[in-house]
């Protein structure tokens, strides 16, 4: 172990310790009492007595069950829908020779550009127009939307930096673009697709803005989601404290989240390419 | 099994001609190589016949089949790619069945063709590894499975063993000549390597900017080169070459260098009476230079002198890189000559084996 190891490895202690403090006192506070939470913050709970009610409150009484079901419906189809569209329309722009590719490329990374802020009246009253408030559909074409310039990025820059032979080679096998597309080059850009997949999921899965502003209408709380349901128990916590079973609906909401982390991370640095061409 | 015609062919990239008028006649079940230095236009002419790159004029027909806007999905040929192009995410076996399921072939019969190209291959024990598992020249044999597995109508390949070292390079040519005969198949193959041009070819033809210079068997090519380039390409050590004049009198023809003074045999007067007192390139072949007590049977060898510059012994034979006049050249003769650098060595010149080229457009004379 050289020196700098020995300078390194405390400073990477302390990041670890700030990263994983927060979380793991999220968890231990949600199996706490009101009361414990208000007399000693920062102890750890009774271990005889630990409140895992608050998690079956939070579920029911909290209705995080039905936000969860609304975020994870939400989520899942934006995330197939967005990597689904994104990568064919990043797999034309960057592989193929066309009037216009290269204008449309730059119209979809001027997304990036544009803050939600400035988009956002418009945007309302399109959906208005477009009877989209307070629905489903309409947000989750909205969440779509705002994932395709990111996920057209680096999906196209991933694409491009395939090696062509595997296309050419694929036509020669008798494939058609399509099924070269589909057989050889989507699976292909597979750690492009994960990254992608990973950032669409937490973009959508927290989004709390554009919810708010979509399904704000009095009969869209059965459409509520995640983060609209914890802002809501928040305020209602100001009159009623309930935080055991705030914390236990932050708890649910960080899980899958956590869950993606820990599954995915390593298939994100993960090169498939390695072996296709000339060692 | 096909022919396969290419008529006129060009190839533009905006204004750059990168192909230009190609003519090529390929018979069914010829094994013809297209042999040139890179950029010559030999990799994008077999692009072309695959339908990976549109012609911009001219015609392509494959087995009697005009095959300009034909998909090449629908040529019913298979490329062997320089750096392989294995599917990565795919085993072995997935490979090589890819293109047969594609043709929706059944199953059972996927799997016997995939077993039995396999085993001529000598893969057998791979087909359940993906190609990162593989080392370069069983990716290469990989590569070469998945294009016989299909038994296409012609096989293309593009430098196919430019990525594999100096002995296995060897060893699959042979085996892709084998292959060759026993598949009965048409092959071109792309590369810019002229030993494995003539070792490989039933015919070669050589291109150079685009342009084909000359198409004909290995054996043609080295003993009757159509222009200088030719001449030059084809051979290692390549051919000598001396600028000078040819010269006639007292009814004798010489070639005349200046400090250098060669006669001209009989044979080739006649062909050379129109370039008389005019400048010419005279070319002539390593191995037609000896020392003089080689035991060689030469009729119309000429002495010189000329000094040893380097000596490159290779065992079974010795390089000498001499200047005589104002040339350098390269004399290939027997492993037992040795002379010390910088000494002066009377050679012998088999003037029977002598090239000439005009100086115009560099075509051979005679």
């Amino acid at each position: 172990m050289s020196t700098w190891n020995y300078v390194i490895y405390p400073v990477l202690l302390g990041y670890l310790v700030i990263v994983v403090y927060p979380m793991a006192w999220l968890l231990y506070t949600s199996l706490k009492t009101d009361r414990e939470i208000f007399l000693a913050p920062f102890t750890l709970p009774d271990w005889a007595d630990l409140q895992w009610i608050n998690f079956s409150r939070a579920w029911t009484v909290g209705q995080f069950g039905d936000y969860f079901l609304n975020s994870a419906m939400l989520t899942v189809l934006t995330v197939i829908l967005s990597l689904l569209f994104a990568a064919m329309a990043a797999y034309a722009l960057s592989r193929f020779r066309f009037f216009g590719a290269r204008p449309l490329f730059f119209f979809f990374l001027a997304g990036l550009m544009v803050p939600l802020q400035l988009a956002i009246v418009p945007l309302f009253f399109q959906m208005k127009d477009l009877m989209l408030l307070n629905s489903r559909l309409g947000l989750l074409l909205v969440y779509i939307a705002f994932g395709m310039p990111f996920a057209i990025f680096i999906l196209a820059g991933f694409f491009k930096s395939l090696p062509s032979g595997l296309h050419e080679s694929a036509l020669m096998d008798g494939a058609g673009e399509l099924r070269a597309f589909w057989h050889i080059m989507l699976p292909l850009a597979k750690p492009a697709l994960v990254t992608v997949g990973i950032f669409a999921f937490l973009g959508t899965w927290n989004e709390f803005f554009m919810a708010f502003m979509f399904l704000s209408g009095e009969n869209a709380e059965s459409l509520r989601t995640l983060p609209l349901g914890l802002a809501n128990i928040t305020i209602v916590s100001q009159y009623r404290s309930d935080w055991g079973m705030a914390f236990a609906g932050l708890v649910l909401m960080m899980l899958p989240t956590m869950a993606v982390y820990a599954l995915l991370q390593r298939q994100v640095t993960k090169g498939i390419t390695v072996g296709a061409l000339k060692g | 099994m096909a022919d396969v015609v290419l008529k006129n062919v060009d190839k533009r990239f905006d204004k750059n001609t990168v192909v230009r008028n190609v003519n090529l006649e390929i018979r069914d079940r010829e094994f013809v190589v297209l042999v040139g230095p890179s950029g010559c236009g030999k990799s994008t002419t077999l692009r072309m016949i695959a339908g990976l790159e549109e012609v911009t004029s001219g015609e392509i027909h494959i087995d009697g089949k005009r095959v300009n806007d034909v998909p090449p999905k629908d040529r019913d040929i298979a490329m062997v790619f320089q750096n392989y192009a294995l599917y990565p995410h795919m085993t072995v076996y997935e490979n090589m069945a890819f293109g047969l399921k594609l043709r929706k072939y059944p199953r059972a019969e996927i799997e016997a063709r995939v077993n039995e190209t396999a085993g001529i291959l000598g893969i057998g024990h791979l087909l359940a590894r993906k190609p990162k598992a593989l080392s370069g020249g069983e990716r290469q044999r990989v590569a070469v499975g998945r294009a016989i597995v299909r038994k296409p109508k012609v096989f293309l390949f593009d430098e196919p063993l430019s990525n594999l070292d100096a002995k296995l390079r060897v060893q699959m040519r042979t085996e892709i000549s084998k292959l060759h005969n026993s598949l009965e198949a048409t092959i071109v193959y792309v590369t810019h390597d002229q030993v494995e041009a003539m070792t490989m070819g039933d015919r070669i033809a050589v291109m150079k900017d685009g342009e084909v210079q000359q198409v004909a068997a290995p054996l043609e090519l080295y003993e009757k080169p159509a222009n200088r380039f030719v001449a030059g390409f084809i051979g290692s050590p390549g051919m000598n070459f001396l600028e000078g004049r040819v010269v006639f009198d007292n009814g004798h023809a010489a070639f005349d260098e200046g400090s250098l003074r060669l006669p001209i045999p009989d044979g080739m007067r006649k062909a050379l009476a129109p370039w008389r007192d005019r400048e010419v390139t005279f070319g002539i072949r390593p191995e037609d230079i000896t020392s003089v007590d080689a035991n060689k049977d030469w009729q119309e060898a000429r002495q010189i002198r000329a000094t040893v510059e380097v000596v490159e012994p290779t065992g079974s034979e010795t390089f000498l890189y001499m200047t005589t006049g104002r040339y350098p050249f390269i004399a290939r003769v027997d492993a037992f000559v040795d002379p010390a650098i910088n000494t002066e060595l009377p050679l012998l010149v088999n003037m029977a084996r002598a090239h000439f080229f005009s100086r115009e457009d560099e075509a051979a004379i005679v």
